[in-house]
């Protein structure tokens, strides 16, 4: 934050410089003109042919001189704001590093083929928000070729999520209802859901629809097994019909939140059949690309200091940890406690007898006389007792 | 908040190179009119010596005068109004950039789809994707945040010159001169070389001689070689198939010159060669990027990953893998985290599990637990704890 309130300091410097200036400027001239102006209304006075005085060729010699500076003055004023025009340039330059080439391979993500590939990600990623027209233009420019049948699950992902935004359960229904099968084996609630907020819907229109509700009560049936619970009370909250849902105990069925939460279920369970992710990759991945540039920067310069160069170039792996938080953990690392490495395949965590975890490498070096003791407790054990885990 | 640090150089630093531009160039109006405005001034001088003088031929001169006067006010107020004007832009986005620090909530993530859409914009610029770019900047309502007038600038350059014509281009060498003179910029040169051997091409040859000796005479020491290989082009057919001049006659110079010419562009605005959308992406690909991304085997790829995901997982095959010091393990059936809250348990086979998940899965189903991956089947009391220090 100071990085962009420096930069705000010396910009607004300059904009009160330019200000004034012109103010200045304007009056100076304004000043000058009407000077003239007023020897030349007093020439005007006398007929044309009238050689001028001595006192007004001394004025007008004075004038002279008076404009001569007072203009130079201007092109000299404005000169001065050089300095702080350049104080912008400068504070921006301090505040804001612009060299990434020690943190990033610059040649990496360079060349036709992954220039294409980088391009598909952003096309994936605008269907994916539903800018289908941004999306087209870029194959357009791009000579991308997605095929129609790729596009299709977004495009339809994506009116059903519009329709759910703007209230409007059925094209939801009708998708959920074609993939029953598919969503109960992934266990998902959503049809139940989608089924419970058009009965509450239909709750909220009032006594008339007492007779549509209990209609549309039909659809519960298939969940009556799976959500007993909500069933029963949807079904108690039509006794207060009559006077009003927002007045009883059933109040809470109302709530708007939950018309956030059945597109966020949506989004999960579709994406989740349709193997894609919940979120956009490219937005993760920038996002993540965010979050690591700066202890990036930072490393770079400790151990520009210390002089190794090549923040990249030491070892197939980033030089600090970063931590991208919980949610962005998408698989299981071990990094063994007594080596300080990632597990991998030739290396796997093995978990003693006691319960607890170390890497086989470690293992083999603890060994002793076909007996090994427990690092953190007092156990010791044969390596045979010892048991490779996959997390 | 260090993430607006280290990415946002871009953002300021070109609309300030704009300011800094127009700064110059109002100087240098501003100087112009004042020297208007002083030869007038010694016209009345020089008036005022051959005495004597009517009213009429002094009216006359004073006349002149005022007219430079206000010449030179207008232009001066116009030109500061203009420096101001680029002042407000680089004002403004740092302004949004402060938003940042404030927002909470999904506004924050709002602002960071901004700020993607920033970043796609200006890599669609680089890439030449003008239309695109546009429009994305439109949707999103980032015109004054992103850099297209800069862009849109140099599309119709490079247009021109991909028509083959060089004028375009040799107009922006001349705005720009002394900042490519300080940058020993050789695209002017370049250019004048490209002109001489389009002349050849056509065998306009005189012609030829005549450009080279127009353009060619006062160049450094360094670039006497091309001159020579340039100038030894005469003496060959257009079709000749001797090398160097057979290269030199090769249409994709052309190409060279956009690209050259896209490069002193971005280096005369303080831009990066890559932008900052690549560098950024390429960070979090490496942050998020694990040997489990690139096994086959069942249940090892996640789908919510972003190195998992197919396009994604080529783009990061050359990029270092992210550093883990300490364990970071999660439950592969929910994805939460293993931690007291959700201790690990083992399955007899080895495979490990959360503890809520499987006390879940086990409640649903007599006491049995399934393992997801090799499907066997085993009751609940038969894990065992699991500690990772």
């Amino acid at each position: 934050m100071d990085a962009c309130q420096a930069v705000e300091r010396e910009v607004d410097k300059v904009l009160s410089k330019f200000n004034s200036l012109e103010q200045q400027t304007t009056k100076t001239l304004s000043d000058l003109i009407s000077s003239i102006q007023g020897i030349q209304a007093e020439l005007d006075s006398v007929p044309e042919d009238t050689e001028i005085s001595t006192a007004q060729t001394i004025l007008l010699a004075q004038n002279s001189r008076k404009i001569k500076d007072a203009v130079s003055k201007v092109s000299t004023e404005h000169k001065d704001l050089h300095s702080s025009v350049s104080k912008v340039g400068k504070a921006v330059d301090r505040n804001f590093p612009s060299d990434f080439s020690a943190v990033i391979n610059e040649e990496a993500l360079k060349g036709e083929q992954k220039a294409k590939l980088i391009n598909e990600v952003i096309c994936e990623h605008f269907l994916r928000q539903g800018m289908l027209d941004i999306a087209e233009e870029l194959m357009h420019e791009s000579h991308l070729n997605i095929d129609e049948s790729q596009k299709e699950p977004f495009l339809e992902l994506h009116r059903i999520l519009d329709g759910l935004k703007h209230r409007n359960l059925e094209p939801a229904i009708g998708w959920a209802h074609t993939n029953r099968a598919a969503l109960q084996s992934q266990n998902s609630s959503l049809e139940f859901k989608l089924h419970r907020l058009k009965f509450i819907s239909l709750l909220l229109e009032g006594p008339e629809s007492q007779q549509k509700a209990l209609l549309y009560a039909k659809n519960f049936a298939p969940f009556a097994y799976s959500n007993p619970r909500d069933v029963q009370i949807l079904m108690g909250s039509l006794l207060f019909i009559r006077q009003g849902i927002q007045n009883s105990p059933y109040a809470f069925l109302l709530d708007p939140v939950q018309w956030d939460e059945i597109c966020d279920v949506f989004t999960r369970d579709a994406c989740a059949l349709l193997g894609l992710s919940v979120e956009s990759p490219l937005s993760v991945g920038v996002q993540a690309g965010c979050t690591a540039l700066p202890p990036l920067l930072n490393i770079k310069q400790v151990m520009q200091q210390r002089q190794c160069t090549g923040v990249w170039s030491a070892k197939d792996e980033l030089p600090v940890e970063i931590d991208l938080g919980p949610e962005r953990r998408y698989h299981s690392i071990f990094a063994c406690p007594i080596l300080r490495q990632q597990s991998n395949d030739s290396n796997p965590p093995s978990r003693l007898i006691c319960g607890h975890v170390i890497s086989r490498d470690a293992l083999n070096k603890l060994a002793n006389a076909n007996k090994v003791k427990c690092p953190y407790c007092p156990v010791e054990m044969s390596p045979g007792d010892v048991k490779e885990i996959r997390f | 908040m260090a993430d607006l640090k280290a990415l946002e150089h871009p953002t300021l630093k070109v609309p300030y190179e704009v300011l800094n531009k127009k700064f110059r160039s109002a100087q240098k109006n501003i100087d112009r009119e004042v020297s208007h405005v002083q030869v007038t001034m010694s016209d009345v001088d020089r008036c005022l010596q051959n005495q004597p003088v009517t009213v009429r031929e002094m009216s006359m001169v004073l006349d002149g005068v005022v007219e430079k006067l206000n010449i030179l006010k207008r232009k001066a107020v116009e030109s500061i109004q203009d420096e101001s004007e680029s002042a407000l832009v680089c004002k403004r986005r740092v302004e949004h950039l402060k938003e940042y620090d404030k927002l909470q909530g999904s506004a924050v993530n709002q602002w960071r789809k901004k700020r993607l859409d920033r970043m796609i914009v200006d890599y669609f610029l680089r890439a030449g994707y003008y239309n695109t770019a546009i429009k994305l900047a439109r949707h999103s309502g980032i015109e004054d945040l992103t850099n297209i007038e800069l862009f849109l600038v140099s599309k119709e350059v490079e247009e021109s010159l991909e028509k083959k014509e060089t004028a375009k281009c040799l107009t922006w060498c001349h705005d720009n001169k002394s900042k490519l003179r300080k940058m020993k910029s050789t695209l002017e040169f370049n250019l004048r070389t490209q002109e001489f051997i389009e002349l050849i091409r056509n065998n306009r040859r005189v012609d030829a001689v005549k450009h080279a000796r127009k353009y060619f005479n006062n160049l450094e020491e360094s670039q006497m070689m091309d001159v020579q290989r340039v100038m030894g082009l005469l003496a060959f057919p257009v079709d000749t198939s001797i090398s160097p001049y057979q290269e030199l006659l090769d249409p994709n110079r052309w190409n060279h010159l956009v690209q050259q010419f896209r490069n002193e562009n971005f280096k005369l605005h303080q831009l990066n060669n890559t932008s900052v959308f690549v560098v950024s992406l390429q960070a979090g690909l490496s942050a998020l990027k694990t040997p489990h991304c690139y096994k086959d085997e069942c249940g090892e790829r996640n789908p919510n990953c972003p190195v998992c995901s197919p396009h994604l997982n080529d783009l990061a095959k050359t990029l270092p893998f992210a550093h883990c010091a300490q364990s970071k393990l999660i439950c592969q059936i929910s994805g939460r985290p293993l931690n007291e809250h959700n201790p690990p348990l083992m399955l007899p086979n080895g495979y490990v599990y959360g503890y809520n998940s499987l006390v879940e899965m086990a409640n649903n189903n007599d006491g049995r637990v399934v393992c997801p991956r090799t499907k066997e089947i085993y009751k609940l009391d038969e894990c065992e704890k699991v500690f990772v220090m």
